[in-house]
């Protein structure tokens, strides 16, 4: 187990039921998935931790559209065109 | 480009990739829409007009599309109604009356009663019998029925 000093944490100040303001060490979130093709964050694709993703049903976690949590809608409108064209 | 009968490809959404026709032009931006996708209003914007264009009916029903399709040798997406099945409904009494565990409860009443009958029957013979040998009156009728019950067996 990690120590609560640890850097692998995130600090966050939260209000007690006191009025008391205390730090909280809360697990970080993995970085947001992005488009493969222009890099922008995906939408529509959770940015949780694994343990939270893995209870997700499968339509939660991905556009339901093909190249879905892997393209973004503008990449995937792109590479349908090209190939409508061939 | 857009027109009715012209072969498109869906450039968006869930159906992005599937080949369809134009079936109608409802307005500036929206047409009717059949074949390898479902049958839908589409903006014209999320199209990507092909070079082919098949003889259709303005309004064709999907029998009619579904033929051209496969005359051209595409699939067609054919939404099938859900078959209606019926809904699971609570069924409080029924359950009981047709699983073993209810036949059983009821078996278990029935034995309830009949001893119950019989220890009432009982009870009024012990009455009967006090009634007949002391005679007493009806205020200590109930103190002197459970003497007589614990004395019997004996």
């Amino acid at each position: 187990m990690t120590s609560e000093k640890s850097r692998s944490k995130r600090i966050v100040a939260r209000k007690t039921p006191g009025g008391r303001v205390s730090v909280r060490r809360v697990a970080r979130k993995p970085e947001a998935a992005k488009c493969a093709e222009c890099g922008k964050p995906l939408k529509g694709v959770p940015r949780e931790l694994p343990s939270k993703m893995r209870n997700l049903p499968k339509t939660a976690k991905r556009p339901e559209r093909p190249f879905g949590g892997y393209l973004c809608s503008s990449c995937m409108r792109k590479l349908m065109v090209k190939k409508a064209r061939e | 480009m857009i027109e009715v009968g012209r072969i498109c490809v869906k450039i968006a959404g869930r159906d992005a990739g599937r080949k369809c026709v134009v079936v109608d032009i409802l307005d500036d931006n929206f047409v009717l829409i059949d074949g390898s996708t479902r049958r839908r209003k589409c903006n014209f914007r999320h199209l990507e007009p092909t070079a082919e264009v098949i003889k259709i009916k303005k309004g064709a029903s999907h029998e009619e599309v579904a033929k051209e399709f496969e005359k051209l040798g595409l699939p067609v997406w054919n939404t099938k109604p859900k078959p209606s099945s019926e809904r699971p409904r609570k069924q409080r009494g029924k359950r009981k009356k047709a699983g073993q565990e209810g036949s059983g409860k009821d078996e278990k009443k029935k034995g309830k009663k009949e001893p119950a009958v019989k220890a009432e029957a009982s009870k009024d013979s012990g009455k009967e019998e006090k009634a007949e040998s002391q005679s007493q009156p009806p205020e200590q009728e109930g103190q002197s029925s459970e003497e007589q019950q614990d004395g019997s067996p004996q």
